[in-house]
């Protein structure tokens, strides 16, 4: 493994910057994002991890599918593809096993063109977490703060600056057509990055995906839902999460007759946008029935979402959860899937 | 005896004599972190304490917990009416009237325990000594939150049980080192401002935990949610995000009570509270209302007393 | 040339008629006012004007009856108390104050219809076009330098 210092990853950074569209790590008024840098210096580096996981690069919060022209005796659709190279840098681990899952479902047959071609764009190049934060629970879901499967290129940090490891070739034509300066690291010892030692209060444990539905009629539900707020806040941070809506709208130019725009033809978009199903109206539908009325349907069905269903149905081999602890950072009212996890692991025994 | 031991005499006694159904308070879970509690046993009072970290109005799950169990009847004539007890701050306690000056519930069914709070820390919601992810670019140790540094009355306006003694405002002033953005905006220019919230609404993600936070935003169908996209559209870009949050605004308008809870959950940190405390200042300048002072209704579903006035 | 787009919210029976006085009388006033006719100036909610200028108008003018004198007895009473609280709001986050307006014009008054129309275009015209809509999809963050999808779009009036 190659070693770079700090000052030359940097002037790579802004070789990237000044040529694609490069992604980082950004304080956004205090809140740490994957957001466009133009310069290395806007990089955030030393700390826990972004508040937004990067799937947004790939599935953006919202989208634009496509453009509806109605002429005068024509409907012409306009598809709206993504086609700016991207590099996202930076990149956590728990982020990238999410990207892989997701990729399970937007790449699988007939494929969801919008995705594949942000992610056929994208060169992901990690970092290696040094530590891991007070929430985070990686290694009890199969992760790693270092794991490198998912990267394009990945990034470990040591004392001396970073070593460096091409995991594909789309990541060594990166660090090759930029020329990140490097040098074998002394003592060559690809072993070095694993002077890590990821020290961790608890290991959490995770049921059998088969534990989860047993528990379906289980009053446990209701009880922590009891306090959940029906928002969507762990679903959007969720590295997995993947739900959207889709709906027609107008665009403006369409209602305003004060510009005519000639031939009588009106504008509309058909938008995608995250979804949740911890929403109440969800599930609602047409007449107003709603099967998930209740906090505790909802609340139950997120997670069994996350460990049985989605697992099972694309065949994830894991649960489709990082680890990341975004979820547990973020929900208002301290519902914390690690809590879950046991509650079902303890059930499942007796 | 601490109020965390109060709290849970209280419960003990309303629960066991069959006064209310559950009480609504605060415990503290495995990670350190304090949260709602529902307690509907009396074996199980222990689980409720009082602390610095007890952030969240309640007051947002009562609509829900006495909800009539025949709505077709009216509200008096449900003798089975859900009884709840709740704790409360002076803040949330505002919040009760304003539920109350609009029919939510009747006062009967309450029993509000009130706290003379001490002040919330600003970290409140987060995990005892942990530092969340927003907290990198700085060090200092945690604060009271805003709200608290401009309290002017610690006691709750509503309450059956009082704990603590009721005392005058806790506020220790805006806190310096963190200037908010509230007089700054008044003085920048028109194009200055609307980059101001446009930067700041470019973070939201529509997530509406401030809107589900809150104890007044309780709309079966919020405006902004609609399938038919009247109001705005779905999608999670510029325009749409300031129409909900400006039009949020404006519908808590006479009724806001500060509590500050929207603000705290949004987990961008983005400062919508200013939007309130605006309108809060104007609607007393236009109307001398204040929310949640008494169970009246906010002077938007009132006919002028003196037009032109 | 910019020309100011007006959208004016008439109430029936009092700002509505009025303009039709204005009209009979032959009076002049500026063609930039698109007319929204509703019941009662009552009915214009702080959604309605702020998907207004959500949708690109440059100014806005609600004219309903005096006081005391709504055909509904006190619809313009909730106008007249929402306007200015609506008023704050849209100052406080950026829009100018005079891109909003609220008056009141009776049925038989053709002159004060003109004479507000042609004080209010005037005032928005020297505002410049309005800033406050942003393009659809706004600004999205992770396509700074991605093509503009509204650059995208085919011209208008081209060829199918």
């Amino acid at each position: 493994m190659k070693l770079t210092t700090h000052e030359e990853l940097s002037s790579w950074l802004d070789s990237l910057a000044e040529n694609l569209n490069l992604i980082a790590p950004r304080a956004v008024d205090g809140v740490p994002l994957y957001r466009p840098v133009q310069h290395s210096q806007e990089v955030l580096w030393d700390f826990t991890r972004p508040v937004l996981s990067v799937k947004e690069a790939f599935f953006p919060a919202t989208e634009r599918l496509l453009t509806i022209e109605k002429g005068n005796r024509q409907i012409r659709l306009i598809e709206s593809l993504s086609e700016e190279p991207q590099v996202v840098f930076g990149v956590r681990p728990c982020d990238a096993r999410g990207v892989k899952m997701l990729d399970a479902l937007f790449t699988a047959a007939p494929g969801d063109p919008y995705y594949a071609r942000r992610r056929a764009n994208t060169t992901l190049v990690g970092l290696a977490c040094r530590e891991m934060g007070p929430t985070c629970f990686c290694t009890s879901m199969g992760g790693s703060p270092d794991d490198a499967s998912n990267m394009d290129v990945m990034l470990y940090p040591i004392e001396e600056g970073y070593l460096v490891q091409a995991v594909t070739s789309k990541g060594q034509a990166l660090l090759d057509n930029y020329a990140l300066q490097s040098r074998e690291h002394s003592t060559g010892q690809a072993e070095q990055k694993t002077a890590f030692v990821y020290e961790q209060a608890e290991k959490y444990p995770l049921p059998e995906r088969s534990a989860w539905a047993a528990q379906f009629e289980d009053a446990y539900w209701d009880q922590v839902a009891e306090r959940c707020l029906s928002c969507r806040i762990c679903a959007y941070v969720c590295p997995t999460c993947r739900c959207f809506d889709v709906r027609d709208e107008a665009l403006p130019e369409a209602m305003s007759n004060a510009s005519p725009s000639g031939n009588g033809s009106s504008q509309f978009e058909r938008i995608r946008c995250w979804d949740s199903c911890t929403g109440e109206a969800y599930r609602r539908i047409a007449g107003g029935h709603n099967p998930r009325a209740e906090k505790g349907q909802r609340l139950r069905n997120r997670f069994l979402c996350k460990f049985d269903y989605y697992p099972r149905q694309y065949a994830l081999g894991s649960a489709a959860c990082t680890g990341c602890g975004r979820c547990i950072d973020a929900c208002p009212v301290n519902i914390d899937i690690t809590e879950v996890m046991q509650h079902i692991a303890e059930v499942s025994q007796c | 005896m601490t109020y965390t031991q109060e709290i849970q005499n209280k419960a003990r006694e309303l629960l066991g004599g069959g006064q209310v159904e559950v009480v609504i308070g605060y415990e503290v879970g495995p990670r350190g972190r304090t949260r709602p509690a529902f307690v509907y046993d009396p074996q199980d009072v222990e689980r409720l304490v009082w602390n610095q970290a007890c952030t969240h109005n309640l007051t947002t799950y009562l609509n829900d917990h006495l909800k009539p169990k025949h709505p077709e009847k009216k509200q008096g004539a449900n003798s089975e009416a859900r009884r709840v007890a709740v704790v409360v701050k002076a803040c949330d306690s505002r919040a009760i009237n304003v539920l109350l000056a609009e029919n939510r519930f009747e006062r009967q069914q309450l029993h509000v325990i009130g706290v003379a709070c001490e002040g919330i820390l600003e970290d409140a919601g987060q995990a005892g000594n942990e530092r969340s992810a927003h907290q990198l670019v700085t060090n200092d140790p945690p604060q009271y939150q805003a709200r608290c540094r401009h309290c002017n009355e610690r006691t709750p306006l509503v309450y059956d049980t009082l704990i603590g003694k009721p005392e005058s405002h806790l506020g220790t002033g805006p806190n310096p080192a963190r200037p908010d953005a509230y007089q700054r905006l008044q003085t920048m220019t028109p194009a200055e401002r609307a980059e101001f919230w446009l930067s700041q609404f470019d973070r939201c993600i529509r997530c509406y935990a401030c809107r589900q936070a809150c104890p007044m935003c309780d709309c079966p169908t919020c405006l902004y949610e609609r399938d038919d996209s009247l109001w705005v559209g779905m999608g999670i870009g510029l325009n749409e995000k300031r129409a909900f949050h400006l039009g949020r605004a404006f519908h808590l308008a006479g009724r806001c009570v500060g509590c500050n809870e929207c603000e705290r959950v949004c987990p961008m940190d983005i400062p919508i509270s200013l939007l309130n405390r605006r309108l809060a200042q104007e609607v007393e300048a236009a109307f001398g209302h204040r929310a949640g002072i008494a169970p009246v209704p906010a002077p938007f579903v009132t006919v002028l007393s003196n037009p032109g006035g | 040339m910019y020309e100011p787009r007006i959208i004016g919210f008439l109430c029936t029976w009092c700002s509505y008629t009025g303009a039709d006085t204005a009209g009979i009388a032959r009076l002049k006033y500026p063609a930039n006012l698109r007319a929204v006719r509703v019941p009662c100036s009552g009915r214009v909610s702080p959604e309605l004007i702020m998907r207004t200028f959500d949708q690109g108008a440059d100014g806005v003018l609600v004219l309903g009856c005096h006081i005391g004198e709504c055909h509904y007895d006190t619809g313009n009473h909730r106008t007249a108390k929402r306007l200015p609280v609506l008023q704050a709001l849209m100052t406080f986050a950026g829009l100018e104050p005079e891109r909003l307006r609220l008056d009141w014009v009776s049925a038989s008054e053709g002159e004060r219809f003109a004479r507000i129309v042609n004080e209010f275009t005037e005032a928005v015209r020297a505002l410049g076009p309005c800033q406050w809509r942003q393009p659809a999809n706004g600004r999205r963050h992770l396509d700074l330098r991605a093509a503009s999808l509204e650059t995208s779009l085919p011209e208008r009036g081209g060829q199918p």
